[in-house]
């Protein structure tokens, strides 16, 4: 909301030496509450501007539109050219710079020549003051001001300054200067100096107003207003309105915008003369009846819109907009003047209902005084009409609905110092409070008080409201910084979830990835490809997004990663190693219903949270680019973080009919850990391998297709194991190669758990220290060294090289006992590995 | 036998000048000393001489092994003081580009949430949690947004689709909902921060549809406005590594009343020396977040008796803080994943 420092200061009952400057003024203000974003100097170079009488006009030479006028600057006769076709006659009075001014748009006057005559000084349009839109011509000013005078003489406050503050919804008292100067008032402990009103002694005609909603208008006060002359408002108020950022439209509708922006109260004036019948009824809308607003904009109402009818058609949507039938113009000599309190929340649905907001609506939706406030803002427009537009009241007449009750409210001063840590002693507290218009009763030294809130503050409605008055007031400057102690000290304990979070975070930095971190919205389309069958339905879609590619919550990481890659490829040829942690979300398969939960009761939040979407927490890793990078680099990293939070990893095909069918067929492997020994059963916690090319189809990048992935959920690691000491072998281990050559369809991890297997059979009943693989905790013993395809090896079959470490517990091993037990094991392992169609040869 | 013996010494020493490693070294050692040596052999020989005879070439056998060993040794060492100084010749340009493994990042915003977390851990405040996807009555109602009150226009919301039987679901636009969920499932005192995602329908170069907010909430017997005061100083004692001066503003957030806008002392004036500090403008202070008492509404939504408890509740943006911390100039930066941004936090 605009704040004029002069219009604001003019309401202070202060010396005008007294008065804040409008940094003062602001730093009042932003004190109690009413932040201000900032100070907008207006009409610098006003002053330069001067009242000039045509005394002459004369066609220019030799120029068709231009007219050379001798003009009278209050001391000589000045020739000067002037393009206006709007020129007043001889007598008339224009806003004259004269050479050496400089306009507040920066143009600097001087003397010059225009076509071959000599112009000195310069004829203004309102524009070129920036006192107003109108740049259709110049600006006239009344005949009677004196040729000389300075303007700003003539139009007090037209040097000013604009103060932008922000409002905050609880304050619709704020939104008008009387309501702010009520605070700073306070504030400075002094009072208020609004215009004296009077009350016109006109009857009553109870037939003009009919309220058929009470619920929804709680007062509805109309005049009749007669013998109107719609025309230009006087200077003075059309620059305040500009000053506001009003554009002035005739004197009748600038009074209501200039009551509006004084009084914070909403008016509107009808044509009495295209009312049927020339009263109004407020009710409300019938279903689909149609309303034309005076923005020239069409509705088709709500049976929830309340309505300003005449005796058959809607003339306003209440609150909101008046109607284009029955709008005030040129020709308009009878008002009804609406003065109304209208249910607040009622207003903002219709608003929001037909995307129609004005700065009534802004003010009603917040809650406008529907007590003294309500008669001094209609007062106070009858008074500008019959001095600015010469109409006169004929008659009046108030409908009455319901209106919020003034609330009694029990204040206890030592609960300002319990809630504050700071006391405000009861003569400042009954200054504000009075001040803001509180009532308090009895008001004795010692509270509590009982106070009854004034009706133009509907937000205070209980003590910490009252409390937080004068708090704003006495300020918190001096509040002391005092610290307790809490009661009970909070719980060390971190959470595990979160702290499996962070580690594994740390780990996947550690391999050399980066985090990134991406919106968690998405478009449908970049999650299709990672959705199985039935996905669609558990997408989590947002109600209004802000756009398509950002309309549905993420089902999976890698689409975000793959976004990112989109834009690094774009933008330059790095290689990306990147990673997220973060959380994906689909709907549930199996809802409740909410039913009778009591959303208050804590027995009922896990009942209520199995309504919301499941949030999973998971990792995701993508690699591209680099010249290391493959499937197997994606497992490592993945593998390599587990082992650094203390899991056994574990890797492994899946199952034919179990593939992720985003990864490329034959290019990806489940990842597991163990917490335990070697034999404990394994947690799947994810997968790695290579993005299977559809699940790229529509991704620009670049010709540089592979893209590696892999993924943990996080929710599936088990809690993380303690590391134990392990045992350091006093002897050393002795090891033997073994190369088989196998089918492409055995994995790796399937020969080692045969070999695995075999010797645990072989060494299970083995009294005595004999040899046996040297495996610990973390490795069997059985290292894979390297695989080779090629000549030499069939086409769908490898080459694998093994190395087998052996250890005794207390004696150095014979190559015998070694080579003995190598060979059973290496026979043990083929036998279970060979399958009909799998032939498993040593080399 | 002492003429060969003479012969095979000068045969060894001008073999030893051709001696070029430690490997012909010990051929050469082996050739004459080792078991089949030259010298060895001789040595046998010693058996079938008179024992005066034996005992004089025995003697010089004696001599001329220990002259052959010195001379081997001292060709050794020759051998080593070469390699060393050979070695020691090497030249290495150790400007060429280094070998070094890559190292990965973190994000400045955990980077900046986790400094936060742990300051305030350190505080004894406990960490806590809650869904992104949340109901509009944690996220508004119970907060004391009354429905249809312009107060909900404060934060624009993004709504989600309805689904059978869920009720009225919204993303959450703050952290606030924590605090909720917090007294509904702990009895005062609690004493917790919420750091989290949250969701707004805006876009622009300051705004940015998801941003990241931590909460902090303080309930127990006659906690008070000074205490907070006193909270915020510590907090920034503890993270900026100086207490630096709080500023309260009154203004108005519905959960809490009184309410105050939060300003921190300017960490970051003197960060460029002698000019205008380029954070605050020169102002000396920064705009942290909202604050306030928590409103007896709010209490009473969660079955907390405000004439028993009080409390005190403030938020502020991880990520303006991160933004203040490593001087990023546009939010919007943060989250398309540009590599070179990324890089940038070695954390």
């Amino acid at each position: 909301m605009r704040i004029s420092w002069q219009w604001l200061t003019s309401l202070l009952d202060l010396p005008e030496a007294a008065r804040p400057s409008a940094e003062g003024l602001a730093a009042i203000l932003t004190s109690v509450g009413l932040e201000v974003d900032g100070i907008e100097r207006v009409g610098e170079g006003v002053q330069a501007i001067i009242v000039g009488e045509i005394r002459g006009k004369e066609p220019h030479p030799r120029a068709d539109r231009l007219t050379v006028v001798a003009l009278f600057d209050g001391a000589e006769t000045l020739q000067v050219v002037c393009g206006a076709q709007n020129l007043p006659p001889v007598g008339g009075k224009v806003a004259f710079a004269p050479v050496g001014a400089r306009l507040p748009n920066g143009m600097e006057i001087g003397a010059r020549e225009v076509r071959g005559v000599a112009s000195n000084g310069m004829i203004c349009s309102e524009t070129e003051l920036d006192i107003g839109t109108d740049d259709d011509g110049i600006l006239i000013l009344p005949e009677s001001w004196p040729a000389g005078a300075r303007l700003c003489d003539q139009v007090p406050g037209i040097v000013d300054a604009i103060l932008e503050i922000g409002v905050t919804p609880n304050r619709p008292d704020a939104l008008g200067h009387v309501g702010v100067a009520r605070d700073v008032a306070v504030k400075l402990q002094c009072g208020l100096r609004l215009p004296e009103l009077r009350a016109p002694e006109v009857p009553t005609e109870p037939s003009l107003v009919t309220i058929d909603a009470p619920a929804r208008c709680g007062r509805y006060l109309g005049f009749v207003v007669d013998g109107v002359e719609v025309g230009p408002s006087p200077l003075w108020m059309r620059v305040r309105l500009h000053r506001l950022g009003l554009r002035a439209i005739n004197n009748c509708v600038d009074i209501t915008n200039f009551v509006l922006f004084e009084q914070g109260q909403p008016l509107h004036a009808f044509d009495r003369r295209r009312l049927a019948e020339g009263r109004v009824v407020v009710r409300m809308a019938g279903a689909s009846e149609p309303f034309d607003a005076l923005d020239g904009s069409k509705h088709e109402l709500s049976a929830d819109d309340l309505v300003i009818a005449d005796a058959s058609i809607p003339q306003a949507l209440a609150g909101v907009m008046g109607g284009a039938r029955s709008m005030v113009e040129a020709g308009t000599s009878e008002l009804l003047l609406e003065v109304a309190w209208f249910q607040p929340s009622g207003i903002r649905a219709s608003a929001r209902r037909h995307a129609l907001s004005s700065d009534s609506s802004y003010r009603f939706e917040r809650g406008v005084d529907h007590g003294e406030g309500l008669d001094r803002a209609a007062l106070r427009a009858l008074q500008l009409l019959g001095e600015l537009a010469g109409g006169t009241c004929r008659a009046k007449a108030e409908g009455r609905g319901e209106v919020p009750a003034r609330p009694r409210i029990v204040l206890r001063l030592a609960r300002v110092h319990h809630l504050l840590g700071m006391p405000v002693g009861p003569a400042e507290a009954l200054r504000i409070l009075q001040g803001l218009g509180v009532e308090v009763e009895h008001a004795e030294p010692v509270t509590p008080w009982t106070c009854v809130a004034p009706s133009h503050r509907p937000d205070l409605q209980r003590e910490v409201d009252l409390i937080e008055e004068l708090m704003r007031f006495h300020g918190l400057d001096d509040l002391p910084a005092e610290a307790t102690v809490p009661s009970a000290p909070a719980d060390e304990r971190p959470d595990p979830r979160a702290d499996l979070r962070d580690r594994l975070t740390d780990a996947l930095r550690e391999v050399g990835l980066h985090e990134l971190v991406a919106y968690a919205f998405t478009h449908p389309d970049k999650l299709r490809p990672f959705l199985g069958p039935g996905g669609e339905a558990a997408i989590v879609h947002l109600q209004n997004p802000l756009r398509v590619p950002l309309s549905v919550m993420r089902t999976h990481l890698i689409p975000d990663l793959l976004d990112a890659l989109e834009v690094n490829v774009a933008r330059h040829s790095h290689p990306l190693r990147l990673f997220q942690v973060g959380r994906v979300y689909a709907w549930r398969s199996e809802v409740g219903e909410a039913g009778a939960i009591d959303p208050r009761r804590a027995a009922d939040l896990e009942v209520i949270d199995a309504l919301l979407p499941e949030e999973r927490e998971e990792a995701a890793i993508l690699l591209h680019g680099g010249e290391a990078e493959d499937a197997r680099a994606a497992v490592g990293a993945l593998v390599h973080a587990l082992a650094r939070l203390g899991y056994q990893p574990r890797v492994e095909p899946f199952a034919a009919d179990a593939r992720v069918a985003f990864l490329h067929p034959g290019v990806q492997a489940r990842i597991g850990v163990r917490v335990d020994d070697p034999s404990a059963p394994v947690a799947w916690v994810g997968y790695a391998g290579e993005l299977h090319p559809d699940a790229l189809v529509g991704r620009e990048l670049g010709g540089r297709g592979r893209a590696y992935v892999g993924v943990i959920d996080l929710g599936k690691l088990p809690p993380r194991p303690t590391p134990i000491a392990s045992d350091r072998p006093r002897f050393p281990a002795t090891s033997r190669d073994l190369s088989l050559e196998i089918p492409l369809g055995i994995a790796a991890s399937a020969v080692v758990d045969a070999l695995a297997l075999a010797a645990a059979g072989l060494c299970a009943d083995v009294t005595g220290d004999r040899p046996r693989l040297a495996g610990d905790g973390i490795s069997p013993g059985i290292e894979v060294v390297e695989e080779y395809r090629g000549q030499g090896v069939a086409e769908g079959r490898r080459a694998l090289l093994l190395r087998l470490h052996y250890r005794a517990e207390e004696r150095t091993l014979t190559d015998a006992e070694v080579q003995e037990l190598h060979q059973a094991i290496v026979a043990s392992a083929c036998g279970g590995l060979s399958r009909p169609d799998a032939e498993v040869r040593v080399r | 036998m002492l003429v060969r013996l003479q012969a095979e010494q000068e045969r060894l020493l001008a073999a030893l000048a051709e001696v070029a490693d430690e490997d012909a070294l010990y051929q050469l050692q082996v050739a004459y000393l080792g078991k089949k040596g030259s010298i060895t052999a001789l040595s046998k020989e010693l058996g079938r001489v008179s024992p005066d005879e034996r005992k004089r070439l025995g003697a010089e056998l004696n001599r001329a092994k220990a002259a052959i060993t010195e001379a081997l040794e001292g060709r050794r060492e020759a051998l080593l003081a070469e390699a060393r100084a050979r070695d020691l010749a090497r030249v290495e340009d150790l400007t060429m580009p280094p070998r070094r493994p890559p190292f990965g990042t973190l994000h400045p915003l955990t980077i900046a949430r986790r400094a936060l977390i742990q300051t305030f851990r350190r505080m004894g405040f406990d960490v806590a949690e809650g869904p992104h996807v949340e109901h509009a009555n944690y996220n508004f109602d119970a907060l004391n947004f009354q429905p249809d009150h312009p107060a909900r226009d404060m934060q624009d919301t993004f709504g989600v689709r309805d689904r059978r039987g869920a009720g009225d679901l919204v993303l959450r636009t703050h952290t606030s909902p924590v605090q909720i969920r917090a007294m509904l499932q702990r009895t005062p005192p609690v004493r917790i921060i919420a750091p989290g995602t949250v969701f707004r329908c805006d876009d622009d170069a300051t705004h940015s549809p998801m941003f990241h907010q931590i909460e902090g909430l303080y309930v127990d017997r006659g906690v008070t406005m000074a205490d907070l005061k006193a909270t915020m100083i510590q907090f920034t004692a503890a993270f900026f590594g100086r207490a630096l001066d709080i500023r309260l503003r009154p203004s108005y957030f519905p959960f809490v009343e009184p309410g105050a806008e939060l300003d921190m002392q300017c960490p970051f004036c003197g960060r460029a020396r002698g000019q205008t500090c380029s954070v605050c403008k020169g102002a000396g202070w920064i705009e942290l977040g909202g604050s306030g008492m928590v409103h007896p509404a709010v209490f009473e939504a969660v079955g907390v008796d405000p004439e028993v408890y009080t409390g005190w509740a403030f938020g502020f943006g991880i990520d303006r803080m991160a933004m203040l911390m490593y001087q990023i100039p546009d939010l919007r930066q943060m989250f398309d994943g540009d590599i070179r941004f990324l890089q940038s936090f070695p954390g």
